[in-house]
């Protein structure tokens, strides 16, 4: 029997695009060379580095990233102090006219910042001339070094609202705006993006941060002769923090506009929890910068097969379908409770389960040092399962629903 | 000795879901992948491992599955160690990534989660334009080639002697080794391609293969194996006690044990040779119940061609390894049952063809060890009446075939070749290889016979 591919592209602002993978803006998508390449690899689209006008020119410091290392699984995170593109804007147009003329099926997001109203205006312009098909308005760069632009400007949605207005007024072009997650509420931007005519928002740009300090020099890193910052954190690690954003954007029914998903994506199983958190395009660097543009071959093959397992004939369906599962923990329904099952068949004897139950959990694990066994009480399982985060053999330890009227022992008081 | 281990019983696990991300884990995902050009077959493990990184599961399992129909098998089988893993760069930094687990994992988890990653061709040319091909021997040559050819649209038939399909991997490899339901489930993904395998369906008499060709089919594709046996020359035989490999462990793997049991249990078994067959009789007869097994080897140790890891297991199992001597005569007794085997011991001279030192007779050092059964594991070599079933096409000395490795091509140009009885004694993921390749010269003959260039083809 033959199964029929399932559709992986997807409607965005009114375009559309022949998958939902994008490159960000950022290193990944510095020149047409480069994002020619990721097209042969079959990317769907890019948010082209970010243009800056001719006026101030871009140095970039040197060396500009760190990673973060955690034990031996590399670069769950990544930190930089990139700025936005040091190559001049002609070369950048030009490339963007060849990217477009040459593959046309392939979506451009010109991503662009102005150091003032006028730039806004004259950069949104020369991307239109030259081809773009959307404008990605870049509102949220943690660590610009010219003054009064980047995420200082997301900040203030009065000047958001300003600057897309502007933008809006000499272009029919979609208008992404990209946020910061360096704030309490992002609906606030969010919204004056819309109210200035923004057409979908894109979130999340990197999260400040400093991932690692130097224990000789005591200079955060990187370490640019001397001098840390305090700069943008990206990669794995931050994944939770993007979907966070993602889905309370989309259920923020004053907004709604269609998002772009960007935060720590490396594997298709990303990509659909960014979609199911709301997401309609998924943009992607520093899982680019760990493994290179390769990695879209197992998210359009891994989604095609997720989808094709289920049934799901478009992604689009997909979009926003954990929006209606995301809940306040005040609704909750705590009458239920559960506990920790084990399977002691498979037990190995490394004992981590007990270490953690007794210094993080609730007491609920006994030793038998001879059989190298845990025992448990069931009664005093928390039902935190820490116990299953540190066991090393695969489904020992699950959770299990225990029956109405079951009744947890209180914690001992001592004295 | 303790407990006996069991004859059908993989005696290796394999990995689980974790042991394989957590290995894929330590892969650098190289550029060029060095271990993709390790495989003889294209496996091309830099990619599945790569995609089984990045959580595609499935995909890693479509990757292996479509550049290798049997890649299961191979990831038991395969001798890693000096194909891909030899080449993996991690062994640079630690121990190479055990890249023939991760295969294994990987078809063994498609099986469990049942998925299917290759399909039959949706639309099948229909009628007398059909091109039919038939193979000879459903080993892992002809699996591989009946694939291909199925994927391409091209019904296939295949012509199988035993009851059962896997050729060398069903009746050559214990199950202990390779377990039946990995061998059985890697045979029905062909079989789900479309390919119709005939069993208990020997070809015989003479040109039965180019009848084959009269009977409608336009290319026919031979692989049958090594199912004649190489014996020893040492005098006169005993009736009674004395085995070829070949046939010892296909009795074996046809279930017919009883009897097998019956006379080496509890008795002083020797198994003559130094390659991988020679350790899987050792390893056999010792999970038969036999007293004493002896791995009676001309040369040392290090000259066995068998893997490393086998020669360990046989070891480690209990096998007493009885290098430097070679058989002079068997003895038996009035009955004509076998009671023991003179052996001299040797010396290591100079290398011989092979490279290897070659074994002297060191005189007057015979010496008599008893014995009540002998294996001999010395070689394997095409049925005595193979030659008969294909008198257009050329063979070597010894009857293999010869045909060009790259193609499988013949002196026939409508018969191709690969497996065993063109390379003799070889590995799987070779014969994997051969039927790949085959497939494509099949599928290029097919399409030249109904177009132009039919005479070309005819004058050749």
């Amino acid at each position: 029997m033959n199964k029929k591919k399932p559709d992986l592209s997807i409607s965005f602002c009114g375009k559309r695009f022949i998958n939902p993978f994008l490159l960000s803006s950022s290193p990944v998508s510095n020149s047409a060379e480069m994002v020619e390449r990721s097209y042969e690899a079959g990317w769907g689209g890019v948010a082209y580095k970010t243009l800056v006008s001719d006026r101030i020119p871009i140095t970039h410091p040197s060396p500009r990233m760190h990673p973060y290392h955690c034990g031996e699984k590399k670069l769950v995170g990544l930190q930089n102090v990139e700025q936005t593109t040091d190559r001049g804007l002609k070369p950048n147009l030009r490339d963007i006219s060849y990217l477009k003329k040459r593959w046309p099926d392939r979506i451009i997001l010109a991503s662009i910042m102005g150091f003032s109203n006028d730039e806004w205006a004259e950069l949104a312009k020369a991307c239109d001339a030259a081809g773009a098909d959307m404008l990605e308005l870049n509102f949220s760069c943690p660590h610009m070094a010219v003054e009064g632009s980047g995420c200082k400007v997301g900040q203030e949605h009065e000047l958001v609202e300003k600057f897309t207005a502007t933008v809006r007024k000499v272009t029919r072009l979609p208008l992404v705006a990209k946020m910061t997650p360096n704030l309490a509420d992002m609906s606030v931007p969010a919204l004056a993006a819309k109210a200035g005519g923004a057409d979908a928002i894109c979130a999340i740009n990197t999260v400040k941060g400093i991932s690692e300090i130097g224990l000789d020099d005591w200079v955060p890193k990187p370490n640019v002769f001397g001098k840390g910052a305090i700069s943008g954190y990206s990669g794995p690690a931050i994944k939770p923090i993007g979907l966070r954003f993602i889905a309370e954007l989309a259920m923020d029914k004053r907004l709604g506009l269609p998002l772009s998903g960007v935060g720590g994506i490396e594997t298709w199983g990303d990509c659909l929890e960014y979609i199911l958190a709301g997401a309609s395009t998924v943009q992607v660097t520093t899982g680019v910068i760990h493994y290179g543009y390769r990695i879209v071959e197992d998210m359009i093959e891994g989604l095609s097969d997720y989808m094709a397992g289920r049934g799901i004939a478009s992604v689009e369906e997909l979009v926003g379908k954990a929006v209606g599962r995301v809940h306040d923990t005040g609704r909750f329904d705590v009458k239920r409770q559960g506990s920790a099952r084990f399977d002691l068949e498979r037990c190995v004897g490394c004992g981590q389960c007990y270490i953690v139950c007794r210094d993080a959990g609730g007491f609920a694990l006994e030793w038998d040092a001879a059989k190298r066994r845990p025992r448990q009480e069931q009664d005093k399982c928390l039902s935190c399962m820490v116990c299953s985060f540190v066991c090393p053999v695969d489904g020992l330890i699950s959770f299990e629903e225990m029956p109405s009227g079951w009744k947890r022992r209180p914690t001992v008081t001592l004295g | 000795m303790s407990e006996l281990k069991s004859l059908d019983a993989p005696d290796d696990a394999g990995f689980d879901m974790p042991a394989a991300v957590a290995e894929a884990g330590r892969c650098l995902l190289c550029h060029e992948p060095p271990c993709s050009k390790g495989c003889p077959a294209d496996t091309d493990p830099g990619t599945f491992i790569r995609k089984l990184r990045l959580r595609n599961i499935t995909g890693a399992i479509r990757t292996i599955k479509t550049n290798n129909i049997l890649g299961g098998v191979c990831g038991v089988l395969c001798p890693a160690a000096r194909l891909c893993e030899k080449e993996c760069s991690a062994s640079g930094i630690d121990t190479p990534i055990r890249i023939a687990r991760i295969q294994r994992f990987l078809v063994e988890h498609a099986a469990r989660i049942g998925f299917k990653p290759l399909e039959a061709p949706a639309s099948r040319e229909k009628g007398a334009d059909k091109a039919r091909v038939a193979v000879v021997g459903a080993g892992p040559a002809g699996l591989s080639c009946a694939a291909e050819l199925a994927k391409a649209g091209v019904a296939v038939t295949v012509f199988e002697a035993r009851p059962e399909p896997g050729g060398a991997m069903r009746y050559g490899v214990p199950a202990f080794r390779l377990s039946r339901e990995l061998l059985r489930s890697e045979v029905s993904d062909v079989k789900a391609l479309g390919v119709e395998i005939k069993c208990s369906s020997p070809i015989s008499g003479r040109g039965a293969a180019e009848k084959l060709l009269k009977q409608g089919y336009r290319a026919v594709f031979l692989c049958p194996g090594l199912w004649g046996e190489t014996r020893l020359e040492a005098g006169p035989r005993p009736a009674k006690g004395l085995y070829a490999s070949v046939d010892f462990l296909a009795t074996l793997a046809e279930d017919r044990r009883t009897e097998l049991r019956r006379k080496i249990k509890g008795r002083a078994c020797g198994v003559i040779g130094g390659g991988s067959v020679a350790i899987d009789c050792c390893r056999s007869a010792l999970r038969l119940g036999a007293s004493d097994v002896y791995l009676i080897y001309r040369r040392s140790y290090a000259q066995m061609p068998a893997e490393e890891d086998e020669k360990v297991s046989a070891l480690r199992e209990g096998t007493h390894l009885l290098a430097l001597n070679q058989p002079v005569e068997y003895l038996g007794d009035a009955s004509g049952n076998l009671k023991g085997i003179r052996l001299c011991r040797t010396t290591l001279g100079t290398p011989d063809t092979s490279g290897r030192r070659r074994p002297q007779a060191i005189a007057g050092s015979e010496w008599t060890l008893d014995l009540q059964v002998v294996i001999e594991a010395i070689g394997n070599k095409p049925v005595d009446d193979a030659r008969g079933w294909y008198p257009t096409v050329a063979v070597r000395e010894g009857g293999l075939i010869k045909a060009l490795s790259a193609d499988g091509r013949t002196s026939n140009p409508a018969m191709f070749a690969g497996g065993d009885i063109v390379r003799g004694p070889g590995l799987v993921v070779q014969a994997v290889q051969d039927g790949k390749a085959a497939a494509a010269a099949i599928l290029d003959h097919l399409s030249r016979k109904r177009g132009p260039c039919a005479k070309e083809r005819v004058a050749r």
